[in-house]
């Protein structure tokens, strides 16, 4: 190098390049660090929630099934009628308030046939 | 090593076309890079600093093409009597000076290294090295000549 490139680069050294801002490395590595772990257990905690969501659910319907189950019983048992019903079936219709009758009797009165009716026990005193 | 070299490697990444805010950012990036991959040390950083500057500014602005017309008026370096034609002057020669040129010059000049280390870390031969800050130095001497003259 001649002294005529050394005095260049004294007159180019005169040029400073402008100042950049503050370099800050230690906030940034812990941050990301911090932001991944919030993130993971968010993730963690919205799978643990949907998942004790759909246990809950799926034993809520057993248990709705089981309760149901009943229910669907009773409504198979006869229609207990009224007393206003029956005499306006009377009046109305006589036949039918004697089929109704003679029906709701044999379930509910004792039974007259077989080996162990009440009219064998009579008959055998 | 960021305070010493840092506003020079801005420097570098605007004479690649960069604005201000940008050049920082690619600096800041570059640093914080290197510093978070420890696996990753390189064995010349300055090298690997003024490369990965050009790599990240070059392909910054690929897609900004058209703001690097309105940055050409911008100044990237400040000049003691404060002569903001001087210094457009400078920045405009070193836009028109060829890429190794350029390195070469801002590793010399404003990093401070001497040929021979540049020679290692560009992994040239230290002739071409020295051709190139001979080259690049009369281009802009030709350039900055009514400055240069006045001051001499």
């Amino acid at each position: 190098m001649g002294p005529y490139d050394e005095e260049m680069k004294r007159y180019l050294q005169e040029f400073r390049p402008q100042e950049i801002r503050e370099l800050k490395i230690a906030a940034q590595p812990r941050n990301i660090l911090w932001r991944r772990m919030a993130a993971a257990a968010a993730v963690a905690v919205c799978a643990g929630g949907l998942f004790w969501f759909a246990r809950r659910e799926s034993t809520r319907s057993k248990e709705a099934a089981n309760i149901q189950a009943p229910k669907v019983a009773v409504t198979h048992q006869p229609e207990h009628r009224t007393i206003l019903a029956l005499t306006t079936l009377a009046l109305a219709d006589n036949e039918r308030f004697e089929a109704f009758l003679a029906e709701e009797s044999q379930k509910s009165l004792p039974r007259f046939q077989g080996e162990r009716s009440a009219l064998k026990v009579l008959a055998k005193d | 090593m960021y305070e010493k070299h840092g506003a020079a490697l801005a420097a570098y990444a605007r004479s690649c076309g960069l604005d201000h805010a940008s050049a920082e950012d690619v600096v800041h990036q570059l640093f914080l890079k290197m510093l978070g991959e420890k696996a990753f040390v390189p064995q010349l950083p300055l090298a690997y600093l003024y490369r990965a500057t050009r790599n990240a500014s070059l392909n910054l602005r690929t897609g900004r093409k058209r703001e690097t017309d309105l940055q050409a008026a911008e100044p990237w370096f400040a000049h003691p009597n404060g002569n903001q034609d001087e210094v457009l002057n400078l920045q405009q020669a070193l836009r028109e000076l060829p890429e190794e040129q350029r390195e070469t010059v801002f590793l010399k000049v404003w990093s401070g290294m001497t040929l021979l280390e540049i020679s290692e870390v560009t992994e040239t031969p230290l002739n071409t090295v020295a051709s190139r800050y001979r080259y690049a130095l009369e281009k802009l001497r030709d350039r900055l000549g009514k400055y240069f003259q006045k001051r001499g």
